[in-house]
């Protein structure tokens, strides 16, 4: 297989980009299950209700997107609220009962999707259709905009849990709770808060992913399995560790597709995965 | 009391088939096979391990003795043998690493790994590729093949007596015990200082699991006369954990008793569709929230609830993996 | 939790669930079931959708008939497959054993396998929409109908006239990594191996997962052998339009080419836009070829509130065609119905005069013949492009 200089740039590039979605879909996950160490495979379903909700507020409706993307975020709020109070507060300290009862959730939101919304393909037209070209190398307009919101999305994660009280405290909660406890945080509260806003950033994830491929109520099981993979790589608990994961899976992909097929990436993938979780089983930059 | 109805339920068994139109036939096999899927499952989940990738070791028990039957004519009940071994011996090797991660972790290794099974099964044409392998044959009793659905019946009532037998009294020996002690990292912790080998009886019950499951795999197979990267996926996966957590985990009889209703219902629901799923899901979730014990503890339905508020004001926050 | 009580428990549950297992015995005599062995939920269910409501449609219109001195109504039963192949092994099980179904239109490739032995050991009248060619169709099926053109069918009419048409000369194939896929990507070959005098060649062979939304990768190894004609194989609606405007992102300005029967050219042009230009489309009419069809489209539109997949008309014309054949040989035997179904021609089918074929290729006379048309999509809009009949030995 002949391997050209322009082609494999253009493929580093290519996979940048898609790390870069990655990465933006695994945020929300990264957060609860960074805080909570739950395992919230609903998280797919999430997205795929954001991404629903801009077809039918922004694209059918004919809402603005600025008042659409508002609407989303309480929605996914009050919906994060609701299923941390109603389930994940009651199997406190189950492990397996919690990640079970998330695929339960996933399935009941994915079925649910599947009789209202129908089962032919839909789509979001492009916020921002087009294409830059750098030096001969093709970067589509609409993922370069998703890319944009994942860096900021991601800038002001770090900043809340770096730099605020609130995050302060849910970094407390999760190195010692007890003491965390003891000193005054609200624990529940931390609770809420982490579902809540990770149910957003999946929410938003989709909204924003929404116009570069199409939708269907089943588009949420390769986010997850995706985001998954990217946690475990990068690390449980870091946010670097995220970003970094998702990056190095979307060059793999990519390149590895290039110059293996499509068919040998895929299963590359995993076998990375693999070899990480054997070599350094917390993650690439997590904490034991 | 407990040995007269087990032996009348088996009589039942064993007698009252012939009468069966051969669709009842078909549920009752289906049936026998998810209740061993479901036990062969319990083995590790009662060791605190969670599971999504066990159907790669059920294809792998599929896989190899339809090769064997199709490709070198071995008897298939050789091949039955075959399909658990390999699928132990693949539990072994891989049970080498993946046996170290916990909770999530382990979780994912085992689906990543079915999924990679799956995806060598779709690429390379000795395995049948995506088309998978047609014309299994059915086994041959006296110089007959088994190709009716009584005949073949009896082979899986058969293999799931022995196995559901072998499982049952696995629990209850030191074995048995001694996977209990290990079912969460603290608990590990301490049979180790008492000088349990943990990761040797981890390793041991693995076997174990995916012996049964590569067993039953393999006749799977044969049943179908088919087997494909199609069959065995992640959802069948879910689908056996789902048996377990309905069922509940406080005993033997739960998943068997998982597996045997969550299949009867999804018969019943043959048109239903998505609506099928989500009933699916429902249960799940109600039996998880206001079950605590699965439906094997409904008669102490009351007890578990209050023991689990008891537990419940002391539970963390943060939850840790087992 | 005290032993006595767990086994008692656990002899409710059994007992529940023998009831719950217990099928509704079978019904009387008058209705005529029609099985409907698709998958109406998961990622194939609009196929199934498709099959089954052309077949409700086609019970409607062929009311009450008359078989011997009886009167009978078609009943169309839906057995949900999920495309799945042990979930199909049930349905038919199910549908065979238990409901006494005789006929029935039964969707998949992939699913057709396991449940050959039984249509063979009880002679069920099988109306397939399977796309694979041989394994299905041969002698040893004799009740097995394929009511679709098959990818063979296909290629071997549309394919060669289509690259001379366009004038293209490099030719390149990306399918799903599955039986599909595959086999379309086989077929294509041995069509433009026999073109290689006329100077076109097949480039690139490139495969995906079946579900995958980025192709980039993918159309990179193609373009870089620089073909100005992609053959999607089995690629979905969903597939099609994705790698349209990927590929288009790439820089390929070339056309596609696609055979899968669920297309809706909304569907397409909406994710596609501007760069789902130049994609044809086999088994798409842009123009309805007769009235039937254009009928049938708009009921499909009332009742349901969107287009109809593409498996509809097919399915509607299959159960009809079978029905008549009944009728006109005043038995229910199937083997003596598949036997006049294949003699018999049928020129109410909504695509045209149909017919059965493919004694020479498949060594039984069961795939269907008739028109197959070509659309090419022009500003979100499906233009006609050929329509040619099957050819088929």
């Amino acid at each position: 297989m002949e391997v050209y200089l322009p082609l494999l740039a253009q493929g580093l590039a290519i996979g940048v980009l898609t790390g870069i979605l990655y990465v933006l879909v695994a945020l929300g996950l990264t957060l609860i299950y960074g805080i909570l160490h739950i395992v919230n495979f609903a998280h797919g379903e999430i997205y795929m209700l954001g991404a629903m909700a801009v077809l039918y507020l922004h694209v059918v409706a004919g809402l603005p997107l600025v008042p659409t993307l508002a609407v989303i975020v309480v929605l996914a709020l009050l919906l994060g609220l609701a299923i941390e109070r109603g389930i994940f507060r009651v199997l406190r300290g189950q492990w397996l009962q919690l990640v079970v009862a998330s695929v339960g959730i996933s399935l009941v939101i994915q079925s649910i999707g599947w009789i209202a919304f129908g089962i032919q393909e839909k789509s979001v037209p492009s916020y921002l259709p087009g294409i830059v070209d750098l030096f001969g190398i093709r970067l589509p307009r609409e993922r370069l905009l998703a890319a944009g919101v994942a860096v900021v999305l991601v800038a002001a994660l770090y900043w809340l849990v770096y730099r605020t009280r609130v995050g302060l405290a849910m970094r407390a909660i999760e190195e010692d709770e007890e003491t965390a406890r003891m000193l005054g945080v609200n624990a529940n509260r931390v609770a809420s808060l982490s579902v809540a806003l990770g149910f957003v950033l999946a929410a938003v994830a989709g909204a924003f992913v929404a116009p570069v491929y199409s939708l269907n109520p089943g588009m949420g099981l390769e986010p997850i399995l995706m985001s998954f993979l990217i946690i475990i790589v990068g690390g449980l608990g870091s946010i670097t560790g995220t970003v970094l994961a998702g990056l190095l899976v979307g060059v793999i992909q990519s390149v590895g597709a290039i110059l293996f097929g499509s068919e040998a990436a895929y299963g590359l993938v995993f076998v990375v995965m693999i070899a990480v979780l054997v070599a350094r089983p917390a993650g690439l930059l997590g904490r034991v | 009391m407990k040995t007269a109805a087990l032996v009348l339920l088996l009589l039942a068994l064993v007698a009252l088939p012939p009468l069966a139109e051969p669709y009842m036939l078909h549920v009752a096999i289906v049936v026998l096979m998810n209740a061993v899927y479901a036990e062969a499952l319990y083995v590790i989940m009662r060791m605190g391990y969670l599971s999504f990738g066990h159907a790669g070791y059920i294809a792998v028990g599929a896989y190899t003795s339809a090769l064997l039957a199709t490709k070198l004519g071995v008897s298939v009940w050789l091949g039955f043998l075959a399909g658990g071994t390999a699928a132990a011996l693949l539990a072994w090797l891989l049970g080498m690493v993946t046996l170290k991660l916990r909770g999530i972790y382990f979780s994912l290794s085992v689906f990543a790994f079915a999924e990679v099974v799956n995806a060598v099964f779709r690429a390379f044409d000795f395995f049948g590729g995506p088309a998978g392998i047609a014309g299994v044959p059915r086994p041959m009793f006296f110089g007959a093949r088994l190709n009716t659905h009584l005949g073949f019946y009896y082979v899986v009532l058969g293999a799931a007596v022995i196995s559901l037998g072998f499982l049952y009294r696995l629990a209850a020996t030191r074995f048995g015990f001694t996977l209990l002690a290990l079912r969460t990292r603290d608990t590990e912790g301490l049979a180790e200082s008492v000088g349990i080998d943990a990761a040797r009886y981890k390793t041991l019950a693995f076997v174990v699991s995916c012996f049964f499951c590569g067993l039953m795999g393999a006749i799977h197979g044969h049943y179908l006369r088919f087997v494909s990267p199609f069959v065995f996926t992640f959802f069948f996966s879910t689908d056996l954990v789902i048996f377990n957590m309905v069922g509940g985990l406080g005993s033997f009889w739960g998943p068997l008793a998982g597996a045997v209703l969550l299949t009867a219902l999804g018969e019943q629901l043959f048109a239903a569709g998505y609506y099928k799923s989500l009933v699916y899901a429902v249960v799940l979730l109600v039996v998880i929230l206001a079950l605590p014990g699965g439906l094997i503890q409904l008669p102490r339905l009351r007890e578990a609830w209050a023991a689990r508020r008891l537990r419940w004001a002391k539970q963390p926050v943060v939850t840790t993996e087992r | 939790m005290t032993r006595p009580h767990r086994i008692l428990t656990l002899f409710a549950v059994v007992a529940l669930s023998v009831v719950l297992g217990l099928p509704p015995s079978a019904h009387a005599q008058k209705p005529l079931k029609m099985g409907a062995i698709v998958p109406v939920s998961g990622p194939a269910a609009a196929f199934g959708l498709g099959v089954q409501r052309g077949m409700e449609f086609a019970a409607e219109d062929i009311g009450v008939f008359t078989v011997g001195s009886d009167k009978y109504k078609l009943e169309v039963v839906t057995y949900d497959t999920v495309y799945d192949p042990g979930k199909t092994v049930a349905a038919m099980n199910r549908a065979v054993y238990n409901d006494g179904v005789k006929y029935g239109v039964i969707i998949g490739a992939g699913v057709h396998p396991p449940i050959l032995p039984i249509i063979r050991e009880t002679g069920f009248l099988d109306l397939a929409f399977a796309a694979a060619g041989r394994q299905i169709t041969n002698g040893e099926n004799p009740t097995v109908f394929r009511i679709m053109a098959s990818s063979d069918q296909l290629y071997q009419t549309h394919l060669q006239p289509i690259i001379e048409r366009l004038n293209v000369k490099r030719v390149a194939t990306l399918g799903p990594n599955d039986e599909l896929g595959k086999n379309d990507a086989k077929v294509v070959r041995v069509q433009v191996e026999a073109m290689k005098a006329k100077g076109v060649q097949l480039v690139a062979e490139e495969y995906y997962e079946r579900g995958a939304k980025d192709f980039g990768p993918a159309l990179l190894r193609l373009i870089a052998h620089k073909p100005d004609f992609i053959e999607t194989d089995g690629s979905p609606t969903g597939s099609i339009a994705l790698i349209a405007k990927q590929a288009r992102e790439l820089g390929f300005t070339g056309y596609f080419l696609n055979s899968t029967a669920v297309l809706e050219a909304k569907a397409i042009s909406d994710i596609a836009g501007k760069a789902g230009d130049n994609i044809i489309a086999l088994r798409i009419w842009a123009k309805p070829p007769t009235q039937l069809y254009a009928q049938l489209a708009d009921r499909h539109q009332k009742k349901y509130g969107e287009a109809a997949p593409g498996t509809m008309w097919e399915a509607y014309a299959a159960t009809k065609w079978v029905a008549d054949v009944i009728q006109k040989t005043g038995t229910f035997d199937t083997k003596k119905v598949a036997d006049a179904l294949a003699q018999s021609t049928y020129p109410d089918h909504p695509f045209g005069p149909a017919s059965w074929g493919g004694e020479k290729t498949y060594g039984a006379k069961r795939q269907i013949i008739l028109p197959i048309p070509a659309a090419i999509l022009k500003d979100g809009k499906w233009e006609p492009f050929d329509v040619r009949t099957g050819k088929f030995d």
